[in-house]
């Protein structure tokens, strides 16, 4: 039997963190399963699902891990994981849409879209969010399986726009990936 | 996800840009609608559109607004009607005129073409009375097209038929001449037409196709003005070569091509019927920044018209099909350029301001996708002379292999300097003068052939 672990990681960046994360799990004869790593600004964050023999903890793994990381520097968190592990690529649902967002800066601009969607019950899928020279951009990946009519939708976001003073567009993922991709599919 | 940057200016190229599916155009198959009496033919004509387009505009229009792409157009295209009315008369073929015109209103598309006959090598009968049909069938109708090939690099041109339609197309414009003459603007003559055409006028169902076909037009000279114009400023025109912008030209065209793609295969999948081809023509149109002679002005020319016209529009042409040609599975059509002098602000400016004559856009047809199109010209030019040129363009087309088309307007009562509006997409523009008029009548008086070229000869 397996034990499955989530492990994150979070760090200031320099060269040989996934080194010493992964060169741990290797130690304690662990089998990596997925990874996903991404910085922002200077600082590292990766999360990663790795299985382990039965008899491997999570404290022995966090010990493993934080002996690792010469400087002291890694917020480690690791929680054995419940589900069973999904295999193969993901497919992004029918009705998958980008909604861009741009406006001047102001505190609760993601917190207001995302908002917007929960109510919605509209699954954010991907999120990135960038500040260049006082202009704030979101970019959502949201799917809208569970909307009803989308029309409706296009008229409560022009709603939302103008309320918050920012430039919202909507499109289907599919326009962004054939006009951008090789392969049409 | 994608990157953001390139998120950004995808979104830019659809909302700012004027990005858009200019039409997507049904081609229906008409062969079999053929009966013993008129009357039973245009009803299984009307039967058949009606059963295949019932559809059509709503999907599309849904298809468009899931997507955000809005679907622009909506059209038919039938089979050559000389074809479908074999041994009909004049009167026949305006019964079939109006049959087509209550088509098309059923179906709630804005135009229907394929009044039409393909006559490169030589007129039938019929084929004589359709062409006398024309200026009765585009008086009464509204929606309807016409359109005749009567040249191809196969079999040369044919004179016979050329000399007619010179007058076919004065006749229309004088059936019209209370808009202005604007029968003739739904009218095209041409060399090496295509089967698969979304555009309008000259959209046929082509002989070869299947019963039924969607063929979608994409466009967008804006987008691709607004990315020229983005790259020259991000880079500073002075470090920028002229196969940097060849490049820019052929990677927009291919996002805008995929659009179409994607537009096109949903509304086909949705509505069962084949998906033809895409055509990725820049097709300008009156609005404000949506003009490909802006794209001139900003590839270097101050006057279009102006000396360096003729290879720009050449390499413009060049990398829109390079880039189109890989963002499709399929593409045809015209596929290339067009300069459609009263469909374009900048080019009916130019002929206003005497940079652009009817010489250099002649030269211009070498190298662009269609020809001389929608060129106003005084109504006092007579029949002939107007076959004259089109004869010019004929000849273009088929020595070069390519696609050329003539669509004429002599404008009735007005000469050259003043203006001329047909409105909407047919746009505006002022009167272009025609030198050397009335010089051309022997040339036109021979008939027969010119025979086809030598490289025609393939076997």
């Amino acid at each position: 039997m397996q034990r499955q672990m989530i492990i994150s990681v979070m760090a200031k960046d320099r060269p040989g963190i996934i080194a010493a994360v992964t060169g741990a799990i290797f130690e304690l004869n662990g089998d990596l399963a997925d990874l996903n790593q991404s910085i922002l600004r200077g600082y590292l964050t990766m999360i990663l699902i790795a299985s382990f023999d039965e008899e491997v903890t999570v404290d022995e793994v966090f010990a493993r891990i934080s002996a690792a990381d010469g400087g002291n520097e890694f917020d480690i968190i690791i929680k054995p994981m419940q589900l069973a592990l999904e295999s193969g690529m993901v497919t992004l649902p029918a009705k998958t849409y980008i909604v861009t967002a741009q406006g001047v800066n102001k505190s609760g601009l993601v917190y207001g879209i995302s908002s917007f969607c929960y109510q919605r019950n509209i699954n954010i899928l991907d999120l990135s969010t960038t500040l260049t020279e006082g202009r704030y951009t979101m970019i959502l990946q949201i799917d809208l399986s569970h909307v009803e009519s989308i029309k409706d939708l296009r008229d409560d976001l022009e709603c939302y726009a103008l309320q918050s003073e920012m430039h919202v567009m909507m499109q289907h993922y599919e326009i962004f990936r054939v006009t951008n991709e090789v392969t049409m599919k | 996800m994608l990157r953001s940057d390139q998120i950004l200016a995808t979104v830019e190229m659809i909302q700012k840009e004027n990005l858009d599916v200019r039409t997507v155009t049904m081609g229906i198959n008409l062969l079999d609608c053929r009966s013993d009496n008129v009357e039973t033919t245009c009803y299984n004509i009307e039967r058949k559109i009606q059963s295949l387009a019932e559809n059509f505009v709503p999907t599309c229009d849904k298809i468009g607004r899931k997507l955000g792409i809005p679907v622009v157009n909506k059209r038919i295209s039938v089979t050559p009607i000389a074809l479908v009315g074999a041994g009909y008369n004049r009167a026949q073929f305006v019964r079939l005129a109006r049959c087509l015109e209550k088509s098309a209103d059923i179906a709630g598309v804005d135009i229907l073409g394929g009044f039409s006959a393909q006559v490169e090598k030589g007129l039938t009968e019929s084929d004589r009375e359709y062409i006398l049909a024309i200026p009765e069938a585009l008086a009464v109708t509204n929606k309807v097209c016409a359109s005749i090939n009567i040249a191809s690099s196969q079999k040369g041109i044919n004179m016979d038929a050329l000399a007619m339609v010179g007058q076919t197309v004065k006749d229309l414009a004088e059936s019209t001449r209370d808009s202005g003459g604007f029968g003739a603007a739904k009218f095209v003559a041409f060399c090496n037409q295509p089967g698969d055409n979304p555009f309008m006028a000259g959209a046929i169902h082509g002989t070869g196709e299947a019963d039924a076909v969607l063929n979608v037009g994409v466009s967008g000279p804006g987008v691709i003005a607004r990315s020229l114009e983005r790259l020259i400023s991000s880079h500073g025109a002075e470090n920028l070569l002229i196969d940097d912008l060849a490049e820019e030209i052929k990677q927009t065209t291919f996002r805008v091509t995929r659009c179409g793609e994607l537009v096109g295969r949903q509304v086909s999948r949705e509505l069962g019927i084949e998906f033809g081809v895409v055509d990725l023509s820049l097709a300008p149109t009156p609005t404000v920044g949506d003009s490909v002679g802006e794209i001139l002005h900003i590839l270097g020319v101050d006057a279009i018209g102006a000396p360096g016209s003729t290879a720009i529009v050449a390499m413009l042409n060049d990398a829109v099909k390079k880039g189109g040609i890989f963002a499709s599975k399929a593409v045809g059509g015209l596929s290339g350029a067009f300069i459609p002098v009263m469909e374009d602000a900048v080019l009916a400016e130019a002929v206003g301001r005497d940079e652009l004559c009817l010489e250099k856009l002649e030269a211009m047809t070498c190298v662009c996708s269609v020809g001389l199109d929608m060129v106003a010209v005084p109504g006092s030019v007579d029949a002939d002379t107007i076959s004259a040129i089109i004869a010019d363009e004929m000849a273009i087309g088929m020595v070069n292999n390519k696609t050329t088309a003539a669509r004429i307007i002599p404008v009735p009562g007005k000469e050259a300097g003043d203006h001329v509006s047909f409105g909407g997409l047919f746009g505006a523009s002022p009167i272009m003068p025609v030198r050397n008029v009335g010089q051309s009548s022997r040339f036109v008086a021979w008939g027969g052939r010119i025979p086809a070229p030598i490289h025609s000869f393939k076997n």
